[in-house]
């Protein structure tokens, strides 16, 4: 696609960005609750301290003062210090955002490699006993509640089989020095197998949880899909050519049943981004979804603000790519 | 079967059976909270002082009695109502194999009450935790002077919050790099912190041995100390059952049975130093007159609550004060009797009862719907309204601006056991404690004069008195100080509990 | 295809044609039920449920189901850690999850179908405001925005209503531009234009019956979804007041003890599963009623 669309779309980025952080300010100034004094809880100190206080966390400042000095910060990278943590936010949410990554994408594994196989083969085997039972999966996998689910998980592999850790990304018999900060890829780089069977323990669980719901939409997608290839015409055409029935859905149907998959898949891992603070809280992930929820409730606004602005413009990046990705596959259809 | 079942069974079963590699002696805490930063001037939290203090040592510190004890210090005296100085040990080591002088001390001090000492014209925090200090000098060689605005007889008692750094160190990587890097004197050294996950320590060899008064002296018994984040109750009790780790923080009360009957592990509790009350706004509709406010009080069964719902591991107060904290003493009681609330309604001009509202934040909704539930069958209809924290504080710690609401369910830490640190801020008028609204000319002159009175026991008399007099007036209807509970593996051994929550790992060894 | 005996009758609306499509799925049938159950214990509850689900009672803390030992059989499912009947709490509960999932859905159906019609008919700057509201909206996750916004305005029923559907209704919203969108240039359209037909006219009246049946489905399929989000807000604590049941926070309360009292946490989940598993099969056979390209 052209230069001038590409840029287009990015352009489009900049007011969905601006208007995000208008509405966070706007949210954070109507929201109860002052940051010094949860800070500061019960302990001793003087309105002289206090006023220092909140000047080290420039809350002093009204308002508009503080979007502004915010925006014009941010276009440079900068997103203040964290309120608790005393450090840059950036570098506090770089530290949380691997094992954020790690989970999300483990998922989207876990969901396409199960759905495919399964909402293909429910549609060549249509209403059969296979498809009902893909069928009956794919709505309990958005009927069940997350967190409902993820602790009865949690209790069964981990507490009565005891055949999972109850937590943490990885266990303590070693340091794996970092390459890519994705364990399950550090672990493999660095020759040691056993750490990565045991990063991969960790990671199962909440991984399957959270991947659950976008496995019963993945899979309703492909089958649906696929049904309506196997309709095709030139399905039929080729068949009448005599190519064999395996070599016709291989070659042609299933490249041509996946796009709405893959589309649907790249715009529903914005949705993951969602169900990861439950994820990572009821499975002590060391995540930023667990870091995003604790920073509303301490008024850590640097922080909160911060990612807001992360799920944004990954949300949005992950839809233009979802846009490509239907071009590149679907040339038919022009943006 | 074929290949690909093969290589299928054999990860499962690996998967199954991949135990990671225990080191010969490590003791692992389940631990609520993730350290704020590992940098000992730059936070405000007490997990967070708990991770940083088996790292860090102290000028003084406390025992697991909570007697205040020396610690990098070798002694200490009182030169003057406002001068204290401390004559520090030699022969301490860092981590980083320097030697601690007096220098790094009066550094330390320095950079916590100085304006803009921590760097980018930023003011350490904890400031406001050493009162008025008012500058620091060294005196012989190997003594630390802190000269006081005023005097302040409870600096023994809070000089155990703060620990010494490196100045060199400090200087060589900045506050930034104390946030994530550190070089103390404490019996474990770190290892690795994977933020939100677990920070890792190693036992210091070169310790220099810790408090003489805290049997025993000398370099740490375990090898590892890991404390690993389990912020999920459930999950931090599933641990500890099944040997993941050896210590737990906040063990419910309705799981003690569980760990009591397990095997391996037992339970271990302290007395607590937090005091639970029910703040009355004297200002609103009801709580200005005394009869109502007694009605609530003789309304609620405080033994029934701290049975059934606590478990039985909390102290009754009819004060402010834990019945360990200094100039704690016994108090007339208001005792259960819901006729004699009815009474008091009435006699108060409410036949019919009256109708309000409990606020409390989510964490404690559970007892204060089943106070509520008493308060209800004793005339005094209460709904229960959770809010945030947050959002609470705001509404009732007014610090003398008027404020709406009927009932606050609430609490106030009192760390050090000293009365200083919680009598004042919750019934001195308009002081940022006080939720209750409470105004007492006579009672804040009392306060004032024990802040600075340095004779221990003129100082017992005047807390004593005054807790008479707010047991009379009833600002609060005083509930009880819950205790601490842990959960320990049995293996554990040379390690008790802490009323200020220290976790001190020093002596702790695992068989 | 048609034949002699058939053209005897008075001929079928497609509506009544789909509404036979929909009865002859048997388990879309036996899910709707389901759910009218659901919506009887709700609005039958006082009735039904055995206890007074507010009334504590500190000496059943915790106590079993009836059919474990300890357990009593007035207390069917148990006891929270209030003595609580966990039964009674589930049937109350209900109307919490069926009044928030409708009311949201509803208002978010609503003011989707005015901000989408809008948009899709009128076009022009109208058109590109909304669209940006809407993309703004979406770079929010759901969940934040829900706890920001709970965080705001406070706990309480209606604050949790207008939390889930300021980003809900941008979904039916998208639904109803499409729609209209693509309605706007057929053929009847343009007649009732020609005629002078106001604006306002043809967008309710004319588009506005036809798009209305793709908009339903989508609302049923998102009532589900809005429950959960409900029962996951309860869930982290920004929920309905307490003594109030909610079943998110019924889960969310019994997680410490799920150990020991695992039926805490269990029924009421079973009870959202149950609900919205019975919602989704029924919207499921709704969508495939109403789609004709299933009935080829």
């Amino acid at each position: 696609m052209g230069l001038g669309k590409f840029l287009e779309r990015v352009l489009q980025l900049v007011p969905v960005l601006l208007g995000v952080s208008v509405i966070v300010f706007i949210m954070i100034a109507l929201t109860p609750g002052d940051p010094v004094q949860i800070m500061i809880g019960d302990q001793a100190i003087t309105p002289e301290q206090e006023a220092a206080l909140r000047r080290d966390l420039g809350l002093d400042r009204p308002m508009y003062e503080r979007f502004f000095l915010f925006v014009g910060n941010a276009v440079q990278g900068d997103f203040g210090q964290s309120f608790y943590h005393r450090r840059p936010v950036s570098e506090v949410i770089a530290e949380r955002l691997p094992a954020t990554i790690e989970l999300s994408l483990v998922a989207l594994l876990i969901a396409l490699f199960t759905s495919i196989p399964l909402g293909v083969l429910a549609a060549i085997r249509k209403n059969s006993i296979f498809d009902r039972i893909a069928t009956v999966i794919s709505l309990l996998g958005v009927s069940l509640p997350g967190f409902w689910f993820g602790i009865l998980l949690l209790m069964l592999f981990a507490v009565h089989l005891n055949i999972l850790p109850v937590a943490g990304r990885i266990g303590y018999s070693s340091e794996i020095e970092p390459i890519t900060h994705f364990l399950l890829i550090d672990t493999l780089l660095r020759g040691r197998p056993d750490a990565f069977l045991d990063a991969l323990s960790h990671i199962i669980l909440p991984a399957v949880t959270l991947g659950l719901p976008m496995t019963a939409i993945l899979m309703r997608v492909t089958r649906s899909s696929m049904l309506e290839v196997l309709q095709q015409d030139y399905v039929t055409f080729a068949e009448a050519k005599g190519l064999s029935r395996r070599r016709v859905l291989f070659r042609h149907a299933l490249k041509n049943a996946l796009i709405p998959t893959v589309s649907v898949a790249a715009i529903e891992t914005g949705s993951l981004l969602g169900g990861n603070m439950i994820v990572e809280t009821v499975f002590g992930w060391p995540g930023l979804g667990r870091l995003v929820v604790e920073s509303i409730f301490l008024r850590n606004y640097p922080l909160v603000q911060a990612a807001v602005l992360l799920y944004a413009v990954t949300y949005v990046l992950l839809n233009f790519f979802a846009d490509i990705l239907y071009t590149v596959l679907n040339p038919k259809v022009k943006l | 079967m074929n290949k690909i079942h093969r290589a299928v069974l054999a990860s499962v079963v690996a998967l199954a059976t991949a135990a990671p590699a225990v080191h010969a002696a490590d003791l692992t805490v389940g631990f609520t909270l993730d350290a704020d930063t590992l940098d000992p001037a730059n936070h405000r939290k007490r997990e967070t002082e708990t991770i940083i203090r088996n790292m860090y040592d102290g000028i003084l510190t406390r025992d697991a009695e909570m007697k205040v004890v020396p610690e990098i210090a070798e002694s200490f005296t009182q030169v003057s109502p406002s001068v204290y100085d401390f004559k520090i040990r030699s022969g301490i080591k860092f981590h980083d194999g320097s030697d601690l002088t007096a220098e790094d001390v009066k550094f330390t001090l320095d950079r916590l009450t100085i304006e803009g000492a921590m760097g980018n014209d930023q003011t350490s925090p904890r400031k406001s935790l050493l009162g008025p200090l008012e500058s620091v000098e060294i005196v012989n060689g190997d003594t630390v002077r802190i000269n006081l605005s005023e005097p302040w007889p409870i600096l023994p008692a809070m000089l155990p919050f703060q620990e010494v750094v490196s100045k060199a160190f400090v200087e060589k990587v900045g506050t930034e790099g104390l946030a994530t890097e550190v070089n103390g004197t404490g019996p474990f050294k770190l290892v690795e912190w994977r933020k939100g996950d677990s920070i890792i320590m190693e036992r210091f060899d070169d310790y220099y041995g810790g408090a003489t008064d805290i049997e025993p002296v000398g370099p740490a018994c375990v090898d590892r100390v890991i404390f690993k984040i389990i912020p999920e109750t459930a999950s931090r009790v599933a641990a500890l059952l099944s040997g993941d780790v050896d210590i737990i923080n906040e063990l419910p009360t309705f799981s003690i049975e569980q760990v009591k009957n397990n095997p391996n592990t037992d339970v271990m509790t302290v007395n607590g130093t937090r005091s639970f009350f029910i703040a009355m706004n004297m200002e609103g509709e009801f709580f200005d007159d005394p009869k109502v406010r007694q009605a609530v009080a003789h309304a609620i069964d405080k033994d029934l609550i701290i049975d059934r719902i606590l478990g039985g591991n909390a102290a009754g107060i009819e004060g402010i004060l834990s019945p360990d904290a200094f100039g704690a003493s016994e108090l007339p009681s208001y005792d259960y009797d819901p006729e004699k609330s009815m009474a008091l309604l009435a006699e108060a001009g409410y036949p019919d009862g009256i109708e309000v509202t409990m606020d409390v934040e989510g964490a404690f909704k559970d007892t204060a719907e089943a106070i509520a539930s008493l308060l209800t069958n004793a005339g005094i209809k209460t709904s229960v309204a959770v809010g945030e924290g947050a959002q609470l504080s705001n509404k009732w710690r007014t610090k003398g601006e008027p404020k709406s609401g009927d009932m606050y369910f609430s609490s106030w830490g009192n760390g050090s056991l000293d009365p200083f640190d919680i009598f004042t801020p919750t019934h001195r008028s308009n002081d940022r404690g006080n939720s209750a609204g409470y105004a007492n000319p006579e009672l804040d002159a009392l306060l004032d004069a024990a802040a600075v009175e340095l004779d221990s026991e003129k100082r017992a008399a005047m807390y004593r008195e005054a807790e008479l007099i707010v047991n009379r007036d009833l600002p609060y209807v005083y509930l009880w100080v819950p205790q601490d509970i842990y959960g320990v593996s049995k293996r554990l051994s040379g390690w008790k509990p802490s009323a200020d929550s220290r976790i001190n790992l020093h002596d702790a060894c695992v068989n | 295809m048609t034949n002699v005996a058939d053209m005897s009758r008075p001929p079928e609306t497609i509506f009544q044609q789909n509404l036979g499509n929909f009865m002859r799925n048997r388990l879309a049938v036996a899910s709707s039920a389901v759910v009218i159950l659901f919506i009887l214990l709700a609005i039958f509850a006082p009735l039904i449920a055995p206890h007074d689900p507010n009334a504590t009672d500190l000496f059943r803390r915790l106590q079993p189901p009836a059919w474990v030992e300890g357990g009593e059989w007035s207390y069917l499912l148990g006891c929270d850690q209030l003595g609580r009947d966990i039964l009674s709490r589930i049937i109350y509960g209900a109307r919490i999850s069926i009044f928030i999932g409708a009311a949201v859905i509803l208002v978010a159906t609503t003011i989707g179908i005015i901000a989408g019609l809008s948009a899709g008919y009128l076009r022009g700057w109208v058109d590109v405001v909304i669209s940006r509201i809407v993309d703004i909206l979406l770079g929010f996750p759901y969940l934040i925005f829900a706890i920001g916004l709970m965080a705001m305005m406070g706990p309480g029923l209606i604050n949790i209503i207008l939390a889930l559907a300021y980003k809900e209704w941008v979904i039916p919203c998208r639904v109803v531009r499409g729609e209209t969108l693509a309605t706007r240039e057929l053929e009847y359209i343009e007649a009732a234009r020609a005629l002078g037909a106001s604006r306002r006219h043809i967008m309710v009246k004319e588009i506005l019956p036809n798009i209305l049946s793709p908009v339903i489905v989508v609302s049923t399929i998102r009532m589900a979804h809005v429950i959960i989000l409900e029962a996951s807000l309860s869930f982290l604590g920004l929920g309905v007041q307490p003594p109030t049941a909610s079943w998110g926070s019924m889960v969310s309360d019994g997680r410490a003890f799920i150990l020991e009292s695992w039926w805490v946490s269990t029924f009421p989940g079973l009870a959202i599963l149950l609900l919205v598993l019975a919602i989704n099969v029924a919207g499921q056979g709704l969508r495939d009623a109403f789609d004709p390209r299933f009935h080829e």
